[in-house]
């Protein structure tokens, strides 16, 4: 074997752990927080949306409005270099996870609000005929049919912000394509780090849609019209 | 008992029913006939307040409520009419990702608070009373159409209403499927169960009615026994109608 070919061998043997570990250490745990409150947050404001009390409604399209029509790095940027000027610090962390947070609130909240539209009428009414409340009808009948509509987006949405996180660099956050940056920098093989940082975003990527097609199954055990 | 006076129901300007009045004795079957428009499952859907009337009186057993024109009836009123009466809907709106038994336990669990070993033994003696505890496990699109729809009639009497409302139970039913869906209606007929079909299948109206109501326009017609009203029609309107009916079916 060639000197260049055994050097390249050791940048990438050497640069795969640290690389793993700060992919594990925070490109999933970044992701995973996001998307949980992101969830929740999309939710809620799926439900504002469609509530019939007009105000509630009006905030939740001006959240949406804002967060679809700006970039999340701009957003990003807001938080963390922005936000301070108004006596606001937040760490690294955190305040990529708020961005995220909101961006997958934002995005997730018009998949859920279509999924809870496309429920055919007569499941609402099947539910208030037996005298479920609004509240019940919901959260029995028709939140359990969307979550299945749902699915394949939301895990679009996803697999997407494992991505997106590696713009948590931006903001000093040592994620997985931070760390890739580092490991250039000292070495200066930005093809090779850069590809095995790729490749590593491509084991998270299809761990994840293996569990996406776990859920799709979970719920395909009863088929819809 | 039953107690409509002066029903009516407009949807901005088009007025669908035009004050209905009609009472129903405990253990006595309407049916309701008429030609497509007329307003018969409006009259159904106002009952169970699936639609908001828009003035007149509705009692159905305790329950009592009149409704303004100008006031939004409560939510508290409504939800006390509305659980006085079973609905079964032309298209059946089973829950698709509940069971047979799940969708037959759900408005005990959640509307009247049963326990759930107590809502299960009720479901089974529901399902196996329209002949279908043998596929108490099976979701709805695993059932036929006439399955499905009886595991609706079971869903709707899981709430002991104390009138059950048919709308055009048999119409999305292939005909062979017609058969055993009527069979279990005209069951609970003869148990003495109250109820209000709308159906056009006019030889199962004439057997199972007590009274039988034409809707046309929104307003009644005539309203008679069957044997009156198949028979010796008073009105020409109905004459007319059932003409029409008969020539369709033969
Ligand atoms: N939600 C609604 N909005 C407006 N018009 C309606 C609505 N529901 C029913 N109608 C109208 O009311 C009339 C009676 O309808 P319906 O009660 O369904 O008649 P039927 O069941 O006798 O065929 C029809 O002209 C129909 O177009
Ligand atoms: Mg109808």
């Amino acid at each position: 074997m060639s000197d260049q070919s055994e050097r390249l061998l050791h940048i990438f043997t050497d640069s795969f752990l640290p690389l793993l570990r700060a992919g594990i250490a925070f490109t999933v745990p970044l992701t995973l927080i996001s998307f949980a409150l992101g969830l929740a947050l999309a939710l809620l404001t799926a439900l504002a949306r469609l509530s019939e009390f007009r105000p509630l409604a009006w905030v939740a399209g001006f959240y949406v409005w804002i967060i679809r029509g700006t970039p999340l790095l701009l957003q990003l940027f807001i938080i963390f270099y922005g936000l301070p000027s108004l006596g606001i610090l937040i760490d690294a962390f955190p305040a990529a996870v708020i961005g995220f947070t909101l961006s997958v609130g934002a995005y997730g909240s018009e998949i859920i609000r279509a999924a809870i539209v496309s429920i055919p009428k007569g499941q609402w009414e099947a539910a208030y005929a037996l005298g479920e409340t609004r509240l019940q009808a919901l959260r029995r009948i028709i939140l359990p049919q969307a979550a299945r509509v749902s699915v394949p987006p939301l895990s679009n949405s996803f697999i997407s912000l494992v991505k997106d996180t590696s713009l948590a660099a931006t903001v000093t956050v040592t994620e997985l394509f931070q760390k890739g940056q580092q490991i250039t920098a000292a070495v200066y093989e930005p093809l090779l780090v850069y590809s095995e940082v790729g490749l590593i975003y491509l084991i998270f990527c299809t761990v994840l849609a293996a569990l996406q097609r776990q859920l799709e199954r979970y719920f395909d055990r009863y088929s819809s019209v | 008992m039953i107690e409509v006076r002066g029903l009516t129901k407009a949807f901005g300007e088009t007025s669908v029913l035009r004050g209905i009045d009609l009472t129903l004795e405990k253990g006595s079957v309407l049916v309701v006939i008429g030609p497509s428009g007329s307003g018969k499952s409006t009259l159904l859907r106002c009952l169970n307040v699936l639609e908001v009337p828009t003035s007149g009186t509705v009692a159905i057993g305790k329950a009592r409520l009149e409704f303004r024109p100008d006031a939004k009836p409560r939510l508290a009123d409504v939800l006390a009419l509305r659980r006085q009466s079973g609905m079964v809907f032309q298209a059946y709106h089973l829950f698709p990702h509940f069971t047979a038994l799940q969708n037959v336990m759900e408005g005990q669990l959640t509307v009247r608070r049963t326990p759930k070993r107590e809502a299960r033994a009720k479901a089974m003696q529901l399902l196996a009373k329209v002949g279908l505890a043998d596929r108490a496990d099976a979701y709805p699109h695993q059932l036929s159409g006439g399955q499905q729809q009886r595991v609706g009639i079971a869903r709707a009497m899981s709430i002991d209403p104390e009138l059950l409302l048919f709308d055009e139970p048999t119409s999305a039913l292939d005909p062979e499927l017609v058969r055993e869906v009527l069979k279990v209606i005209r069951e609970l007929a003869e148990e003495g169960r109250t109820m209000m079909i709308v159906t056009h299948e006019m030889k199962f109206a004439r057997e199972v009615a007590d009274r039988v109501m034409l809707l046309d326009g929104g307003a009644v017609v005539e309203e008679g026994p069957p044997e009156q009203l198949f028979e010796r029609p008073r009105e020409a309107r109905t004459r007319q109608f059932l003409s029409l009916i008969m020539e369709r079916s033969f």
